[in-house]
């Protein structure tokens, strides 16, 4: 029994060990320190992410539980087939797995053009909650006399009186239960808060999930705030009346279990008058400007963010996304942005299903600013529609203590070379695993031909065979900054931030060629306020601007002056932040047609479950 | 009894029906002040739906209810001057003894002291003194009865209505409930409707008993109309045991059955007619055989305490008799009874 | 009683719009092909011949077996726990099951990230191994608070009585104690079986990117792909294998009855 505590408890123990970490690593302590938590103060976005929970699994809780029981009451009353039938659809959200409620509200919020936000989720989580309430408090509702309802308004009391004096007192403990089990399911949600949400509003779960860019030990020191207030919570109502039982005690003071419940009950209205004025707060402010942003998670310092507030006298909503295809997933699903930055092939396809509105470059002062080799590419010529945000390429990046220079040679086949047996990170991505095994075969990138790929597939799953690769994500960059593994398939940019952490790391682009990729800024057709999402787009290619986003992200900025400043100075002899211009095989990404995505997605779905 | 009164409550053709059974076929009842009325019946006769239309927890589907001459069939339980004592009681767990008999005093905001003063009256009404903190759950079943009791009695209602309040007793507590209920509603001098399928719970305790079956009301009578004068076969059956035998009456005085006349006080039928006999087993007496007309041999007895119940075998039928004397089996014997004791009634259909 | 009927009202109206609408949604994207508009709806079934590809029976399979095994370990770990915790001293036990509680009110993913940090240096990570592990980790309680629930529900006389009756303590157990905590432990297979068939954080964080479940897939369709149509095909096919296997646990229960 102890050893099944101990398995509960040693990740909650982690967690806390590492928020006084003092470095980002979340693998290798390396010094006691109190910089997270100082982070966390300071970190506008977390906190604010905790009043979501908050509120949201507040007011969730008291809504469902109002809810779930008086529709238990009334359930007891019914004939049997509603009875029957309203049990039944009540199972279909706790029986049916999160994914689906979370589509089916999804698909549902979509469709009634429901702005998705705020409101949205706490609907959401109502939606889930209140099952669980009705099937707590129902049995209880059952077990009461018939006649107990007859009985008090036998003796005088209306209908409403003898639910609240007579019957809810009566189920009380199916209530607790269920209350404690709404708040619970809210509180810890993930998935269908990550489906249902919208315009920048995000619960914990959703900060934690985006921030697996670079791990960010904050959230550790919040867990662990978390984790500690509970203990003080539960020691308050569990452990404090008992010491109150004790003889000792009770000479000293008399009534402390009342006075636990006032400071209890005090605290509960203050969380929901709380959550109220958030849910107010939310759905107050727009008499300002704003702009709505929707951009790569971790891709940005934040504190532009304010100082374009202040500079601009708007209001930015920022909200981040975890790869370009949900990007273009929430956007289908009629989510409304100003600005979005995707990648290169993105731009091409947004631009071809007439979502972008073009780019008026007499309105950027700084248009002049950026490195005329990364404009003007197939993908949008003339930058009709986007200006470069950040850009770079694709490579290996390889451990130097490990990797012999000479296996090098080999360019994209060393990720088939058996001695790196279980010593390699593919990254997690159709596209750029197909453009590893193009290129090492010689082929275009945007090829066509389903032959090539079918080639590529034959190359990626003999490759999975020889050396049994690891798919990650994002994660690769901790790992690798922690030297688990000897080569990973990196963007440079993220290679660049690797390098600095670690330095026996090196980063090489393979001479067969690889794909070159720039992230630009667009502007939709959704856009009403154009002015201040070209002043966003001239903010952000301003010099120092630009120095402050591209020194925090680790990417090579399109600004040029920066970008030769930053070079010879943060990222000196940096090989990954100044990604080659010259190799003719270099490729950027271009629209693919839909049948032929399609076609190389199930390959690569074959190659992962192989 | 009092016909010249005002009723207090009237029942006029009361009809209810509950998942397409109907329960209640045409119930019309008139109950008086400080009457104990007693509705009396087997399981699903309707006398318990009845009870709760006047208390306000059923609708009639048809039929006028009134009280005091106003209708109050559309007034919620809440807004009539009557209560009730439930069949488990129905205490509220949650609330101690004192909370559960001041909870209608309570609803209506009434003073601390008076409901202090109000419950100490009522604890005493009914024996239960000192029993204030008590958690209701852990008084014995005697105990949550008399807390029903004065629970109700507390808000003063016109009416008491009591749902086979003693059912969950045992025997002995019963018999003391009984002498209990019909002292404290001479007491408090209300009207009870008391309503139970236990005939002797019935005759003992009710001024007035409604004895209904099958959705329609049999008979209403005082306790002795209805054990001597049943109206029908039914009723005859269902209060006291009793022989009935189906027979003529010759004309008025005069009625035929078993192949013999026998003299009668009943008049009224038409001569000739089809009628049903009921003869009270402790009416009949047992004689020598050439003494009586009937003439039959004990087929069994049966120690009852104070009676022997004795069947004795006749050419048509086995007569029930209680008699204090023994009677061997096997013996021949004759059987015997006076005009008086015939109970001539309607043939029912 | 007429007068609280009502109060159910609102929650018809509200589970018809907020449940049953959007399963009727997801059937009907099921059922067609015409991408994310509504305008040119074609009716087809190609969503769920896709289901014949080995590939996708592949994802369920393992999905399944995922589940079962998952389901098993943690029926055996956590009736064994449910069983000491229901033995000590009532006061014990509710802090016990507080403490087993507890863990559920921090974040999912902060606790797999924190599994990810122990397994990551022993070289586990990426395993059927580290999934299961995380997945156990985090279902266990789902499982352990219901079992205790029965368990502690139960009327002890029993037990006595079947000593009297001359069973020994290990058939005890079997008959009497297991026999009824049957609703509990089918209350937690349920509960962690729906739970560990749908995740796909746990997979996606413990087992890579390679590690394709159920629940991945979906949210691959959804998010990355982006063929909603197909994705609610799955959608649906998950639900109903959830349903008919959760009817099929009843009806063993009432068959066991």
């Amino acid at each position: 029994m102890v050893l099944c505590f101990a398995f509960f408890y040693v990740p909650i123990i982690i967690t806390m060990i590492f928020s006084f970490n003092s470095s980002k690593s979340f693998a290798n302590f390396t010094g006691f320190s109190l910089r997270w938590y100082e982070s966390l103060i300071n970190d506008s976005e977390i906190l604010s992410a905790v009043g979501v929970s908050v509120s949201v699994a507040v007011i969730a809780t008291v809504v469902s539980t109002i809810l779930g029981t008086i529709t238990a009451i009334g359930l007891s009353k019914s004939r049997k087939i509603l009875k029957e039938w309203v049990l039944n659809i009540n199972n279909i959200p706790i029986m049916s797995p999160d994914i689906v409620t979370a589509i089916g509200l999804m698909i549902l919020f979509t469709s009634v053009k429901l702005e998705k936000g705020y409101f949205t989720m706490l609907l959401a989580h109502i939606c889930f909650c209140t099952p669980y309430v009705i099937t707590s408090v129902y049995p209880k509702v059952r077990s009461v006399d018939v006649n107990i309802a007859n009985a008090a308004m036998d003796l005088g009391a209306t209908p409403f009186q003898a639910l609240t004096k007579v019957i809810v007192p009566m189920i009380k403990p199916g209530i607790y239960a269920g209350m404690l089990l709404a708040f619970t399911m809210s509180i810890d949600d993930f998935v269908i808060s990550y489906f249902v949400s919208g315009n920048g509003v995000e619960n914990i779960s959703m900060i934690v999930y985006n921030a697996t860019k670079r791990i960010n030990p904050t959230i550790n020191a919040l867990s662990t705030v978390v984790i500690m207030t509970i203990f003080v919570v539960v020691f308050a109502v569990k452990i404090a009346p008992v010491i109150a039982k004790q003889q000792w005690f009770r000479r000293l003071s008399v009534k402390i279990p009342l006075a636990v419940k006032r400071v209890f009950l005090f605290a509960s209205c203050a969380a929901v008058v709380f959550s109220l004025i958030q849910f107010g707060g939310i759905y107050r402010g727009g008499t300002t400007k704003t702009l709505k942003v929707y951009n790569a998670g971790e891709y940005i310092d934040e504190s532009l963010l304010e100082l374009f507030e202040e500079q601009f006298d708007c209001k930015v909503i920022y909200e981040t996304f975890d790869s370009n295809e949900s990007m273009y997933t929430k956007v289908m699903s009629g989510e409304k942005y100003d600005i979005i930055i995707p990648s290169d092939y993105m731009i091409e396809r947004l631009a071809k299903e007439d979502f972008l509105q073009p780019v008026d470059k007499s309105l950027l002062d700084n248009f002049d600013n950026v490195i005329p080799a990364i404009l003007n590419q197939p993908f949008d010529p003339e930058n009709q529609y986007s200006i470069p945000y950040f850009w770079g390429n694709v490579g290996i990046l390889y451990d130097s203590t490990v990797v012999r220079e000479s296996d090098l040679e080999a360019g994209w086949e060393i990720l088939r070379n058996p001695d790196y047996k279980d010593n390699i990170y593919m990254y997690d991505s159709e596209r750029d695993s197909f453009m590893i095994a193009l290129k090492a075969l010689g082929y275009s990138l945007n090829t066509t031909d389903k032959s090539e790929l079918d080639r590529a597939y034959e190359w990626l799953s003999e490759q999975k065979r020889l050396v049994n690769p690891v798919y990650v994500g994002d994660d690769v960059i901790d790992n690798m900054v922690s030297g688990y593994k000897a080569m990973a398939v990196v963007y440079s940019g993220d290679a660049a931030y690797i390098m600095s952490e670690n330095e026996n790391m090196r980063f090489y682009a393979p001479e067969c060629g690889t794909n070159l990729w720039i992230d630009g800024m667009v502007i939709t057709k959704d856009c009403k306020n154009t002015a201040l999402a070209h002043d966003w787009i001239d903010f952000m290619l301003e010099d120092e601007n630009a120095a402050v986003n591209t020194e925090m992200v680790g990417y090579s900025s399109p600004v040029e002056a920066v970008y030769t400043e930053i070079s010879q100075t943060v990222y000196e002899g940096n090989e990954a932040y100044v990604p080659r211009q010259d190799n003719p095989k270099d490729e950027y990404f271009r629209y693919q047609d839909p049948e032929i995505k399609k076609y190389s997605a199930e390959l690569w779905t074959k190659v992962k479950t192989q | 009894m009092n016909t010249s009164m005002k009723p207090l409550i009237e029942l006029k053709n009361i009809t209810k029906t509950f998942d397409d059974q109907q329960i209640l076929k045409g119930v019309s009842l008139n109950i008086y002040e400080k009457e104990f009325l007693t509705l009396l019946g087997p399981s699903g006769c309707g006398k318990t739906t009845t009870l709760r239309i006047i208390a306000g927890f059923d609708e009639a589907d048809d039929g006028d209810l009134l009280f005091d001459g106003i209708e109050i069939s559309k007034l919620p339980p809440y807004k009539r001057e009557v209560n009730t004592v439930f069949q488990k009681y129905a205490l509220f767990p949650h609330l101690n003894v004192f909370d559960n008999i001041a909870f209608g005093l309570n609803i209506k905001k009434t003073e601390k002291s008076v409901v202090q003063q109000e419950v100490e009256k009522m604890l005493r009404l009914v024996g239960l003194s000192g029993f204030e903190n008590r958690d209701v759950t852990s008084l014995s079943g005697g105990q949550q009865q008399r807390v029903a009791i004065a629970r109700a009695l507390i808000n003063k209602p016109k009416v008491l209505l009591l749902d086979e309040p003693l059912g969950a007793l045992d025997a002995k507590l019963r018999k003391e409930m009984q002498f209990e209920l019909k002292k404290i509603q001479q007491e408090v001098g209300i009207t009870f409707i008391y309503v139970t399928h236990d005939q002797e719970e019935a005759l003992s305790m009710s001024d007035t008993v409604v004895v209904m079956n099958d959705g329609y009301i049999q008979q209403i009578g005082s306790p002795t109309d209805v054990y001597n004068e049943p109206e029908n076969r039914f009723v005859a059956q269902f209060i006291g045991e009793s022989n009935i035998i189906e027979g003529k009456m010759i004309r008025d005085c005069l009625v035929f059955f078993d192949d013999f006349e026998f003299e009668c006080v009943d008049k009224g039928f038409k001569d000739n007619e089809e009628i049903d006999v009921v003869l009270r087993p402790e009416d009949i007496d047992i004689v020598e055989p050439q003494c009586a007309k009937l003439q039959g041999v004990v087929s069994s007895i049966v120690f009852k305490g104070v009676h022997y119940e004795i069947l004795v075998e006749t050419k048509y039928r086995n007569y029930l008799i209680h008699t204090t004397d023994y009677h061997e089996v096997g013996r021949a014997v004759g059987l015997t009874f006076g005009p008086e004791d015939i109970h001539v009634m309607w043939k029912s259909f | 009683m007429k007068y609280f009927k009502n109060l159910v009202k609102p929650y018809v109206v509200w589970s018809f719009v907020i449940i049953l609408v959007p399963i009727f949604m997801i059937f009907l994207y099921s059922i067609t092909n015409s991408g994310n508009s509504l305008i040119n709806i074609q009716f087809t079934l190609d969503n769920f011949a896709k289901f014949a590809d080995p590939l996708y029976v592949g994802v369920f399979v393992k999905s399944l077996e995922l589940g079962v095994i998952t389901v098993g370990v943690c029926l055996v770990l956590g009736y064994v726990m449910a069983y000491l915790i229901s033995k000590c001293k009532e006061r014990t036990q509710g802090f016990l099951i507080l403490l087993v509680t507890i863990p559920m009110w921090i974040n999912m993913i902060i606790r797999i990230y924190a599994w990810k940090s122990i397994f990551e240096p022993l070289g586990l990570m990426y395993t059927d191994f580290a999934v299961m592990v995380g997945q156990i980790c985090e279902f266990l309680p789902f499982m352990i608070i219901p079992i205790h629930t029965s368990l502690s529900k139960m009327d002890k006389s029993l037990v006595e009585a079947s000593y009297d009756l001359g069973a020994n303590p290990v058939q005890t157990f079997f008959k009497i104690t297991f026999k009824l905590s049957i609703p509990g432990v089918l209350n937690g297979i349920i509960m962690v079986f729906l739970l560990s068939i749908s995740t796909f954080m746990i997979p996606r964080i413990l087992g890579g990117g390679d590690y394709m479940l159920v629940g991945n897939l979906i949210e691959n369709q959804f998010i990355s792909v982006g063929d909603w149509n197909f994705g609610s095909a799955v959608s649906l096919v998950l639900a109903v294998i959830m349903l008919f296997s959760i009817r099929w646990m009843k009806k063993i229960d009432k068959a066991d009855n």
